[in-house]
Formats: C-alpha cells, sequence, structure tokens
C-alpha cells in the first residue's frame, strides 16, 4: 500500500511539468567562455567546468546585506540537493577588484562554502565578463565610512551541464526554489 | 438676541474644553518604543561590514526617529537601506536624512534587501551563535540596548 502510494507520487511528479522559478532563458549559442584568476590562485575558465551546472553571481565582499544573503542562500541550495550537490559549481566575480584581493576574496567565498570559487579580473576584464551577461556594475561615492559602493546586478545565472544558459535568480529566489530548478536540470 | 447667549454659552464651553485639556506633561504623546527580532548573519572579519536587522515597534502616540547607533564591536555604526532598481540592479547607501522614522502605532521592520544597520570595520568574528551589544539612540525615546544574535537566518 505504501509502496503503491510512493509510486503514485512518484509518477504524479513525474507527469507534472517542472515549473521553473527562475526566469528562462533560451540561448541558441552556448554562454560566451571566459577566464579569470580564482581565489586558489589558478585561473578557472567556464569552459572547465562543462559538465556541471554553474551558478554564476557578481557582487564585492564589502557588500554586507544583498551578497552574503544570496551567497548563503546558494549554499543552503546545494545543500538541499544532498548527493547532486557536487553537480553544481558556484562562481562569484568581484565588481570590485580594487578592493577585493586573491586573499580577501579566499577568505570570504570560503566562507560560505569550501566549494565556492570566487573570481577575480582585472578591470578590463571583468568590465568584458559583465558585458558579456548583462552584467551592471558602477561604482559611487558615498558618506559612508565603506568608502564607495557598487550598484550591481543581483541575480543568479544558471549555466546547465552543456554550457548553455538556462535560467536567472532574481535577488531573493529561496534556496528550495533554487534547488527544485537545478534539480530538474541535473535529472534531463 | 438668542444667537448672542448662543455664542456667550458656546464662549464657556470652549474655554471649559480648554482648562480640561491643558497640556501636562504626563499627557503630552510620547513614543513608546519597543525593539525584537535582532540578528545578522555570520561572516569572516575579512568582510568589512556586517549587517543587523530587527523590528523597532512603536505603540505609543507619537512618532520618534532613530538617530544613530553603536556598538563595541564595530568600529563605525551606519544607518543603511538597501535599494532594487527596475533592472535587478541593487545598491546600499546610507538612509536619505542619516535617520530612521518610527511611526506613531506603527513599526518599522529592518530587513534584508532593505533598511539594516551596517556595523563597519567589524572588530570580532561573527560566529554562529555570538551575541553583539548594539545601542539604539532615538530622538525621544533615548538610547534602547539590545543585543543582536549572529545565525544564519532570521526568524
Ligand atoms: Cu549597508
Amino acid at each position: 500500500m505504501i509502496l503503491l502510494g510512493a509510486a503514485v507520487l512518484l509518477v504524479g511528479r513525474w507527469l507534472t511539468p517542472h515549473t521553473f522559478h527562475g526566469a528562462i532563458l533560451q540561448s541558441p549559442l552556448p554562454a560566451q567562455d571566459f577566464s579569470l584568476m580564482s581565489h586558489v590562485g589558478q585561473r578557472v575558465a567556464l569552459s572547465d567546468l562543462r559538465g556541471k551546472i554553474v551558478l554564476l553571481y557578481f557582487g564585492y565582499t564589502i557588500c554586507p546585506d544583498v551578497c552574503p544573503t544570496t551567497l548563503a542562500e546558494l549554499a543552503q541550495a546545494r545543500k538541499l540537493l544532498g548527493r547532486d550537490a557536487d553537480q553544481v559549481q558556484v562562481l562569484m566575480i568581484t565588481v570590485d577588484p580594487e578592493r577585493d584581493t586573491i586573499p580577501v576574496l579566499a577568505d570570504y567565498v570560503v566562507h560560505f562554502s569550501s566549494t565556492f570559487l570566487g573570481l577575480r579580473g582585472t578591470p578590463d576584464e571583468t568590465a568584458q565578463v559583465a558585458t558579456y551577461y548583462g552584467i551592471y556594475y558602477e561604482k559611487h561615492d558615498s558618506d559612508s565610512a565603506l568608502g564607495y559602493l557598487v550598484d550591481h546586478t543581483a541575480t543568479v545565472m544558471v549555466i546547465d551541464r552543456n554550457g548553455y544558459l538556462r535560467l536567472v535568480f532574481p535577488f531573493g529566489t529561496p534556496a528550495e526554489d533554487m534547488a527544485s530548478d537545478l534539480q530538474y536540470l541535473l535529472r534531463k | 438676541m438668542r444667537l448672542t447667549v448662543f455664542c456667550v454659552l458656546m464662549g464657556v464651553l470652549v474655554l471649559a474644553a480648554c482648562a480640561t485639556a491643558t497640556p501636562t506633561p504626563t499627557l503630552a504623546p510620547a513614543p513608546k518604543i519597543a525593539v525584537e527580532g535582532m540578528w545578522g548573519r555570520p561572516s569572516p572579519k575579512i568582510a568589512q561590514a556586517g549587517a543587523f536587522y530587527m523590528v523597532i515597534r512603536n505603540t505609543g502616540a507619537a512618532a520618534d526617529k532613530l538617530t544613530a547607533a553603536r556598538s563595541s564591536a564595530c568600529t563605525t555604526v551606519e544607518l543603511h537601506e538597501s535599494y532594487q532598481m527596475s533592472n535587478g540592479t541593487m545598491g546600499m547607501r546610507p538612509v536619505t536624512g542619516g535617520t530612521i522614522e518610527i511611526p506613531a502605532n506603527g513599526q518599522v521592520e529592518l530587513k534584508v534587501g532593505g533598511l539594516h544597520i551596517m556595523c563597519i570595520d567589524k572588530k570580532v568574528e561573527f560566529n554562529n551563535g555570538v551575541k553583539l551589544p548594539l545601542t539604539l539612540v532615538f530622538a525621544k525615546s533615548g538610547e534602547i540596548n539590545v543585543q543582536v544574535e549572529i545565525r544564519e537566518q532570521g526568524m
């Protein structure tokens, strides 16, 4: 009886089409490749990660509200995937390469998950990669003791295992919703 | 004639009303502030700043203003807000005017992606479970001391 119930549930889940929580992108071309210095001291290219789902986030370490919230949710989403977490790589590209040196970035991203990779380009490289992904960022002066602050697109890009941009998670997408979408992409 | 009598009567009534409503210090409307649900996210010390979140309730009949905050865990404490632009871009800035208005019989929620208290140049690690002292300074209610719990998620 229990088995039958479980079977019905499974089949039900199978038959119900998946409703994505993230915004769907249908790009005819693979996501633009790039290569940036990582916090572990080696360059990492997007194409090195083919076969895994890549979650791409642009942020900076002095951003204490939006960025840590997103990174904590991404860490939680990976945890919810259980064993499949290995199939998902989170990349954070700093939009503040001046202040986010490699050691700063290393301490910062590892705090959220030892599996996350922090990437830092030169200002030109950073601008180039941001352009590929339609990411806006701009420094603005502030009265804050933090000095300048950086406005930036706060979405998370999802690149599938074949290297195609598939989804965008807006700021505030709960970990459970991201995990559900990732699970679906991994099963396909 | 009748009208005059009426006016005199009215005048007496108004005077009487004024007499009973003579303001005494205890009757002046005052804010009554309570602060709840203080939390902040764990972060490594290398992260220069950390945000504190909470709900500030005012059950009094007068508005108040949060004008400043300080903590022995931070070199500087600022009142900030995050803002979102239509294209998914987010930013952060010190609050306009430098204060946060707490309306009479109302509440203000300091939360992720919105208003927050910014602890700058952290003096301690924000480890899970740690409680940090924070003094909130209100224009009328004076100083209120609270503790901010560092934990993964808000309530
Ligand atoms: Cu802030």
